[in-house]
């Protein structure tokens, strides 16, 4: 086999808004083209994580290592470059109401190629094939669900050939049937194009269609990382309680929380 | 990227060499104009040289067989290795291009 290459490289990486720490002394290595699964409830810091690997925020203890790059600090000229072969689909991205899906689609092509319309115009028709909404060119966001929005989203995400992309929450929202053809070409972008993919979720269904490696999060830290058969088996109690969405367990979802008392001041 | 095309009766053999990209795939896109300029009813594309395409590759190379149905030309692609046939299969374009798997073969019956 040949020796896997370190795409992403975390190396003990903190981050605190308003004095808490969010995420907490995270090491954590992704090699290229595979499909790494970050899963964790709600909270535990996954979009953070995420919004780290790819230079939106920056750490304030570690560094985030990009391609053998530490983009921890550098300009916003160099990170700009380096995050040209990204694509982001972020939880809440938005796309423009007032463009059509095509217009939404075409943006990060006409901002970064100098290509002709013609051409942008079937590289969207591709792109928004891929998602299952051929079709939907010139309708607007407002014309469309949810769900459909979100696949919008992944197009444009894609649009550009990223190396690397990172996807948080791809299939929330969607319909099983949707949902699966959203994972199998997450799936296929890494196995057939070798794409690094990165993606966020909840969804235990995905993360067992699609990971080759998965890391839990909690409260910030990293519990485990491995394959999928290694957290399918692992007696980790934080996995078997989150990949059996039991209510009681270590991950304790009142523990945190003020008492009714207090929050009704009484 | 270099193209050169070799004339064989009426069908012309278009041999690409190097990757197709954001940079090189308006050059290919010029070379491919020139064919309707000619008015070539006949084009074979040989991928036998091509390492890797990117989306305004296979978007050019659309660009060209839509051109091509309206004129009742006929396309065929050839030799396409490994890697690339997975950026078609992807894409699903395997199933619109007629891909064969060398030069003699696309040229059987055409
Ligand atoms: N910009 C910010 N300012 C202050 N607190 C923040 C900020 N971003 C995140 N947090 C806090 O960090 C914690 C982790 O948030 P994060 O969005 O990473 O969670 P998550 O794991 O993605 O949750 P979910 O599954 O609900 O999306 C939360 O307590 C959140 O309130
Ligand atoms: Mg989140």
């Amino acid at each position: 086999m040949e020796e896997k290459e370190v795409i992403i490289s975390l190396r003990n990486v903190s981050k605190y808004f308003q004095g808490k720490k969010i995420i907490d002394n995270i090491s954590l290595d992704i090699y290229r083209s595979e499909t790494f699964v970050i899963m964790g409830c709600s909270g535990s810091g996954k979009s953070t994580l995420l919004r780290l690997m790819t230079g939106v925020i920056e750490p304030d203890e570690g560094s985030v290592i990009i391609k053998g790059k530490n983009i921890t600090g550098i300009s916003v000229e160099e990170l700009d470059d380096v995050r040209r072969s990204f694509g982001m689909l972020f939880q809440y991205s938005a796309l423009l109401d007032s463009l059509t899906v095509e217009e939404n689609v075409s943006l990060p092509l006409r901002e970064h190629t100098k290509l002709a319309e013609d051409i942008i115009r079937i590289i969207v028709k591709m792109k928004l094939s891929l998602v299952g909404l051929r079709g939907y060119e010139s309708y607007y966001p407002s014309q469309i669900s949810g769900g459909m929005r979100k696949r919008v989203g992944l197009a444009r995400a894609i649009a550009l050939d990223p190396a690397i992309v990172f996807y948080d929450e791809p299939t929330s929202g969607l319909d099983p049937v949707v949902g699966g053809v959203i994972d199998k070409l997450i799936k296929d972008l890494s196995s057939k194009l070798l794409i690094t993919s990165v993606v966020v979720t909840h969804d235990m269904q995905s993360v067992f269609n699609i990971a080759d490696r998965v890391a839990m999060v909690h409260k910030g830290q990293v519990v485990i990382v491995g394959d999928v058969a290694t957290i399918k088996n692992t007696k980790n109690p934080y996995v078997q309680q989150f990949i059996n969405g039991k209510p009681h367990g270590p991950i304790d979802f009142f523990k945190e929380d003020i008492g009714i008392k207090e929050f009704l001041e009484l | 990227m270099k193209v050169s095309n070799l004339k064989k009766s009426d069908c012309t053999i278009c041999s690409i060499e190097g990757e197709i990209n954001l940079n090189t795939s308006p050059d290919l896109r010029k070379a491919f104009e020139e064919f309707s300029r000619q008015n070539i009813k006949k084009i074979i594309i040989d991928f036998e040289q091509v390492p890797y395409i990117d989306s305004s590759g296979l978007a050019t190379l659309i660009e060209l067989f839509q051109r091509m149905k309206k004129i009742d030309g006929k396309l065929r692609i050839c030799s396409v290795p490994e890697k690339v046939k997975n950026v078609f299969e992807v894409t699903k374009l395997h199933k619109l291009f007629e891909i064969y798997d060398d030069q003699e073969s696309a040229l059987e019956g055409f």
